[in-house]
C-alpha cells in the first residue's frame, strides 16, 4: 500500500514553532551565544560535525542551539545544510603522520618513540560532579589561561611517528605495497551503498556513523557476540593540514593550504594470523578516524573495521547489519517518522482486525454448533 | 615561495596581517572580482593504515573567491565562513601569479608571519608535552613489600 498525504494544520504548526521558541527562551537570563557552544562544548561540537560529515565548528554550534542540545537533530540540520552547497574540490590525501599531535597514547606499549602524551583528557580524573562550576569566575579563568599558556618558545617535536609504522618496520603487521595503484574511493554521498561494499565505502560509512550506535555494536563484539577484542596500539588526536590542488594549474601537486582539521585516529592491534602472501604470522590492525576529538567512536570504528573483516554469525560481523544501522540521520529519521500521521495505514489495520474478529466470531458460532453446547 | 607555503601563511596568519597586504594591493592595482566569495565544500581524503588506500572521511566548509589583477587570475580558499580572508588570499595569489612588485616586497613580512605561526604551534606542542607520561608496570610490587 502506498502513502497517502495529509493536508491542513498550517496555523497549528506555526504556533508550535512559536511555542518551541517560548519554551527555549522563557526562563533565560543570558542568551546562549553559538560561540559559547563552539568553545565550551567542544566534544559535542566535534561529535555533531563527525556524524554530520561536515567539518564546520561554527555551524555545528548553531545547529546545537537550534536543536536545543539534541545531537541527533543537530546532525540532521548539518546534513540538510550540507546538501545545499556545491562541492567543488577534493583534498589531497591527508597525512595523519604529519599531524600536530596534542594527545598520543598507547595501551600496547608503555614506551613509544616520542613518548606518550595524555593531552586534554578526563580519562584519569574522578567522576565527581564539580559543583564549583556554578560559580566559575571569568577573571580567574582568564588568569589561568594566561598563566598556563605561558611557555618558553622552544623548538620541539610537533609530529610523531605512527606506532603502526614501527610495527610494520619490524614485520609484525603486514607491509603496504607503496607501488600499488591507489583506487578511487567510493563516495556514499553520491552513490547508493550496496553489499558487499568496498573498504573505502565501509570506512566512510563508519567515519560518519552515530557515536552511540558504533559504540554499542563494537561493545557487542567485545562482550561475546563477535571475535574482536583489541588493544589500542595508538590513539592520537591532533591537527592535520588540508591542501587541495590549485585550480588554475595542471600540476596535481601544486597545492593550496586551506586550513587544519582536528582528527582522532586510532589503530588497534588484534589477534595474529598467517599472512596469505608470505606465510608470516602477523598482527591484524583495525583502523578508526573521526573528526574532532571523539575517542570512543574512533576506537569503536577500529573494532568494527576489524570485525567486518572476519566471518561469523555475530551481528558485528554482518556488514549490511552494521552499516545500514549506524547512520544517525537514517535511523533518527525513520524512527521519528512514526510520529507523523499514518491515518490511512492505521485505518487499514483497523479494517483488517475487525474483519478478523468478525471471521473469528462467526467461526466460533460454527464451533459451538458443532460441539452442540 | 611555493604556493602551499604562501597559502599556509595567509590562512594561519592573523586577519590584520593579511588585510595590511591587501590594502596595499588595492591601493596600487585595479582588482576585478571574477567570483564573489561564496561557501562551498571540500571532500577530505584520508588514507587508512591497514590497506594504505584512500577513503573519504567527510567534507569541510570553505569560502572561495576568484579575482583578476593585471590580467592574472588569483584564487583564494579558506576553511569556514571567511569571505574577507578568501578575497584577500585571492588578491595576493594573483599578485604572485603576475609576479608584480609587491610579491618581492612582502617576502620579509611573510617570513616574519610564518615565524609567528610556527611559534604559536611550538607553544601548543610545549603545552601538550607537559602531559608526557611514563607508565610503569607494577610487576614485583608485592614482592617489594615482603
Amino acid at each position: 500500500m502506498g502513502y497517502v498525504a495529509v493536508t491542513g494544520g498550517q496555523e497549528a504548526i506555526e504556533q508550535a514553532d512559536n511555542l518551541s521558541l517560548f519554551y527555549r527562551t522563557r526562563n533565560v537570563s543570558t542568551l546562549l551565544n553559538p560561540e559559547m557552544i563552539e568553545n565550551q562544548m567542544r566534544l559535542l561540537v566535534d561529535r555533531v560535525m563527525g556524524e554530520g560529515g561536515l567539518y564546520a565548528p561554527e555551524y555545528a554550534a548553531i545547529a546545537l542551539k537550534q536543536a536545543e542540545g539534541d545531537p541527533l537533530e543537530a546532525v540532521f540540520l548539518m546534513r540538510a545544510y550540507r546538501s545545499t552547497l556545491t562541492r567543488n574540490y577534493y583534498s589531497h590525501t591527508i597525512d595523519t603522520g604529519d599531524m600536530r599531535v596534542i594527545r598520543r597514547i598507547s595501551a600496547s606499549f608503555k614506551d613509544i618513540p616520542g613518548g606518550q602524551m595524555l593531552g586534554p583528557t578526563n580519562d584519569y580524573t574522578h567522576r565527581l560532579l564539580q559543583f564549583s562550576l556554578r560559580e566559575e569566575n571569568e577573571r580567574e579563568l582568564q588568569n589561568f589561561v594566561e598563566d598556563y599558556g605561558f611557555t618558553e618558545y622552544v623548538e620541539g617535536e610537533i609530529t610523531f611517528p605512527k606506532v603502526a609504522d614501527l610495527l610494520r618496520e619490524q614485520g609484525l603487521i603486514a607491509n603496504h605495497d607503496n607501488h600499488e595503484e591507489k583506487e578511487e574511493p567510493f563516495d556514499l554521498t553520491r552513490n547508493k551503498l550496496t553489499y558487499p561494499s568496498t573498504r573505502s565505502a565501509r570506512l566512510q560509512a563508519l567515519a560518519r556513523g552515530e557515536t552511540g550506535a558504533l559504540t554499542s555494536f563494537a561493545y557487542s563484539s567485545m562482550r561475546g557476540f563477535g571475535v574482536v577484542h583489541p588493544t589500542v596500539g595508538e590513539l592520537r588526536v591532533g591537527y592535520a593540514a588540508v591542501t587541495i590542488p590549485y585550480p588554475f594549474s595542471e600540476d596535481e601537486e601544486d597545492g593550496m593550504y586551506i586550513g587544519e582539521v582536528l582528527l582522532t585516529e586510532v589503530e588497534t592491534i588484534n589477534s595474529f594470523s598467517q599472512n596469505d602472501d608470505n606465510n608470516d604470522v602477523q598482527f591484524s590492525v583495525g583502523y578508526g578516524l573521526t573528526m574532532g576529538q571523539n575517542e570512543v567512536k574512533g576506537i569503536a570504528m577500529s573494532i568494527l573495521d576489524r570485525s567486518l573483516e572476519t566471518s561469523g554469525e555475530a551481528p558485528a560481523q554482518d556488514e549490511e547489519f552494521v552499516l545500514s544501522h549506524i547512520d544517525s540521520v537514517e535511523s533518527y529519521g525513520f524512527v521519528s517518522h512514526l510520529k507523523l500521521p499514518h491515518y490511512i495505514t492505521f485505518q487499514s489495520k483497523l479494517d483488517r482486525i475487525r474483519q478478523a474478529q468478525d471471521h473469528k466470531s462467526s467461526n466460533e458460532g460454527e464451533e459451538d454448533y458443532a460441539g452442540t453446547k | 615561495m611555493k604556493r602551499k607555503r604562501l597559502t599556509r601563511i595567509l590562512v594561519e596568519g592573523t586577519d590584520e596581517f593579511v588585510e595590511s597586504l591587501v590594502e596595499e594591493a588595492v591601493s596600487e592595482y585595479d582588482i576585478t572580482i571574477d567570483k564573489d566569495p561564496e561557501k562551498s565544500l571540500v571532500m577530505l581524503k584520508n588514507s587508512d593504515s591497514v590497506s594504505n588506500q584512500p577513503f573519504y572521511s567527510g567534507e569541510v566548509l570553505v569560502t572561495e573567491c576568484s579575482v583578476t589583477v593585471e590580467g592574472s587570475s588569483g584564487f583564494g580558499v579558506v576553511m569556514g565562513e571567511r569571505p574577507d580572508k578568501a578575497f584577500a588570499i585571492a588578491v595576493i595569489d594573483a599578485i604572485f601569479n603576475a609576479d608584480l612588485p609587491p610579491a618581492d616586497r612582502w617576502k620579509t613580512r611573510l617570513l616574519e608571519e610564518e615565524e609567528k605561526i610556527d611559534q604559536k604551534h611550538y607553544k601548543e606542542a610545549a603545552m601538550a608535552a607537559r602531559t608526557k607520561v611514563n607508565f610503569d608496570t607494577m610487576e614485583g610490587y608485592d614482592d617489594q613489600d615482603d
